[in-house]
């Protein structure tokens, strides 16, 4: 990884709702073709920073650089174009709910592809067979299930064959048996597609599984970057806090 | 460039040959081959990818098309030689090269629909019922016998439904008293006598106008309001946690909005009424230069009780459609955005139907006993 140049450069952003400062001038690097995956507590300014990486949210100082580009000085249309080259999957899926799950997947190819109707059925079908739905591309949104909604969230995710790919929360609330097919859907669509992918959670295994490096956030600083391994054995006692999976009570006891 | 891809047929097999990357150019070629060796008569054709290194999406539909064109001419391909990264990507959309196995939707029959059409009918029929039987329980009976009422909730509504309401109301009753004022006074101008216009408004609204008018703009504000609000609750499973406490949904959203409709509807039927007259009153005493004593006369002299009255009872029916339309619409959506969208519109559209159907029976039933 050390030697390439990076794809994502984030300096000292700051961003908050408000008066109020979530992520207090964190920076950091995202490297071509490595799992990034950014943990931390629940409400530490994860999705904030997710939100402020694809341009759904202007920071309140600070840069973000694609390939040397900086976002925010980037007009409607350029941010757009940059985003064709972007897939999120979000918490929830976030599907059109008056869509079939093929439309749905389909929706950036016919928007922006300018495809044959017969390629974009046939790449649709494609990418809903990468995440193992092939044959339910008629069903609708509220016919599937939370894991299958996630499921065809990645299928729409990759279906412009995006060069970085973004996940919040890609295994929360699912069984872990369903939880680990998802990590490794992940694993398998970065080496088959050679995806770059910043990946937000706080299931440890999942961050155990996928995981090149780690960025912890906590008060809105970074308070570890490195790999996973190191975290277990860092130094700072809020990190191993949360890979020993020990509430805010213990540590009082141990200080 | 080491990347170039070629696809060639290998001389007098049915064989076709890819290379490198598959591109898009090549891609069509792939397919023309693939149909070219099928036209010969051959069945079976082999797509040699060993020398294939890297494979991308566009790449694997390049595939997928030329096996699909295959089978619908009755032939076969058979992808062969792909190593490491191909092979698994080819695994993995395997389901692309075979024909779409879709299940055919079930087909109806006429009589089917139709019965189908009627249960669906006689479904919204008994809920509908069910919702009124429950709202008059948990608005009347239930409070009685110390089941409890949620009095904010009463008052809040009445708030939102009513007070915010009483501008709106006022205005559009005012203006059309105003514009029956004078359509009618550019026909009675030809028997002179156009101090009947004062009559004619006074048991227009009292009987009919101001009732309709407000139902209208009530079931247009407060009857979306209410199909959004419980379709949003509904989609976002909000409903569902409200039962699942144990708490009745008819108890919690239906009878504060029965109760403070049933409340406001007469008192803005009333409001609409007197600013009818207004509007009656103005044209008038300002435009047609009556003396004030004498329009006021006349109206006093043709308005009774009795149309008051018709006008409030009709006010009562049509504050229970629009809340149990807007209700009944809100608790039976499905789907998310679009289907809170769907569930508003049909709510607002039938009760403005219901309104004047309901207006009709009373009409006749008026007609026949006066």
């Amino acid at each position: 990884m050390t030697g390439a140049e990076p794809i994502i450069e984030v300096r000292d952003l700051v961003a908050g709702y408000g008066e109020r400062v979530v992520l207090d001038g964190i920076s950091f690097d995202v490297y071509p073709g490595e799992i990034l995956v950014v943990l931390g507590g629940s409400g530490c300014g994860k999705t904030t920073l997710l939100h402020h990486m694809v341009g759904l949210l202007k920071p309140l100082s600070g840069t973000i650089r694609y390939w040397g580009r900086d976002i925010g000085r980037m007009d409607e249309d350029e941010l757009a174009t940059l985003l064709h080259r972007v897939g999120i999957s979000f918490q929830g899926g976030a599907l059109f709910n008056s869509m079939t799950v093929g439309e749905n997947v389909g929706l950036p190819m016919r928007e922006y592809g300018n495809m044959d109707e017969e390629m974009v059925e046939i790449l649709v079908r494609m990418k809903l067979s990468l995440v193992g739905l092939a044959n339910s591309g008629y069903l609708m949104p509220s016919e599937l299930s939370g894991g299958m909604k996630k499921r065809v969230g990645f299928a729409r995710a990759i279906a412009m064959d995006p060069e970085i790919m973004f996940f919040d929360e890609p295994s929360a609330g699912l069984d872990p048996i369903l939880a680990a097919g998802l990590d490794e859907l992940i694993l398998d669509i970065r080496r088959l597609l050679g995806v770059t992918m910043v990946v937000v959670t706080h299931e440890l295994e999942s961050i155990r599984a996928v995981a090149d490096r780690a960025l912890m956030l906590d008060g809105g600083k970074i308070i570890f970057m490195g790999k996973v391994g190191e975290a277990e054995q860092s130094s700072n006692s809020r990190v191993r806090q949360f890979f020993d999976r020990r509430p805010d009570a213990a540590i009082g006891e141990q200080v | 460039m080491d990347e170039a891809s070629s696809v060639a047929r290998v001389k007098n097999t049915s064989t076709v040959r890819v290379s490198g990357a598959l591109a898009d150019r090549d891609g069509e070629r792939l397919v023309e081959e693939v149909s070219g060796i099928i036209s010969e008569g051959k069945k079976d054709v082999s797509v040699d990818l060993s020398g294939v290194e890297h494979i991308d999406s566009r790449g694997g539909a390049w595939l997928a098309l030329a096996s699909l064109a295959a089978q619908k001419e009755g032939g076969r391909v058979s992808l062969e030689g792909a190593r490491g990264e191909v092979a698994e990507f080819i695994e993995m959309i395997r389901p692309v090269f075979e024909e779409r196995a879709r299940p055919a939707p079930p087909r109806k029959g006429v009589f089917e629909t139709i019965g189908g059409k009627a249960l669906d009918a006689w479904g919204e029929l008994t809920d509908a019922c069910g919702l009124i039987v429950d709202a008059i329980y948990w608005s009347f009976i239930a409070p009685v016998r110390g089941r409890g009422l949620r009095w904010k909730a009463v008052t809040d509504e009445v708030n939102e439904m009513g007070y915010q309401a009483i501008g709106i109301v006022c205005l559009i009753n005012f203006l059309l008293g105003l514009v029956i004022a004078m359509l009618s006074a550019t026909q009675l101008r030809r028997f002179g006598v156009e101090i009947y216009v004062a009559s004619l408004v006074v048991i227009g609204f009292a009987r009919e106008l101001a009732v309709v008018m407000t139902g209208i703009v009530v079931s247009a504000r407060t009857g979306a309001a209410i199909t959004a609000e419980l379709a949003t609750m509904t989609v976002s499973e909000e409903i569902d946690a409200l039962k699942g406490m144990g708490l009745n949904v008819a108890k919690f959203l239906v009878a504060p909005k029965f109760l403070a409709i049933l409340v406001v509807m007469p008192i803005l039927t009333i409001l609409g009424f007197i600013m009818g007259v207004v509007g009656g009153f103005v044209l008038g005493v300002v435009f047609l230069d009556f003396t004030f004593e004498l329009w006021w006369e006349h109206t006093i002299w043709a308005v009774t009780v009795g149309d008051v009255t018709q006008g409030l009872v009709k006010s009562f029916v049509f504050a229970m459609i629009i809340v149990i339309v807007g209700c009944h619409n809100g608790l039976r959506v499905v789907g998310g955005a679009r289907g809170v969208g769907l569930a508003t519109t049909r709510a607002v559209v039938m009760d403005i139907f219901f309104i004047i159907v309901a207006d009709m029976v009373f009409a006749t039933i008026f007609y026949f006993i006066t």
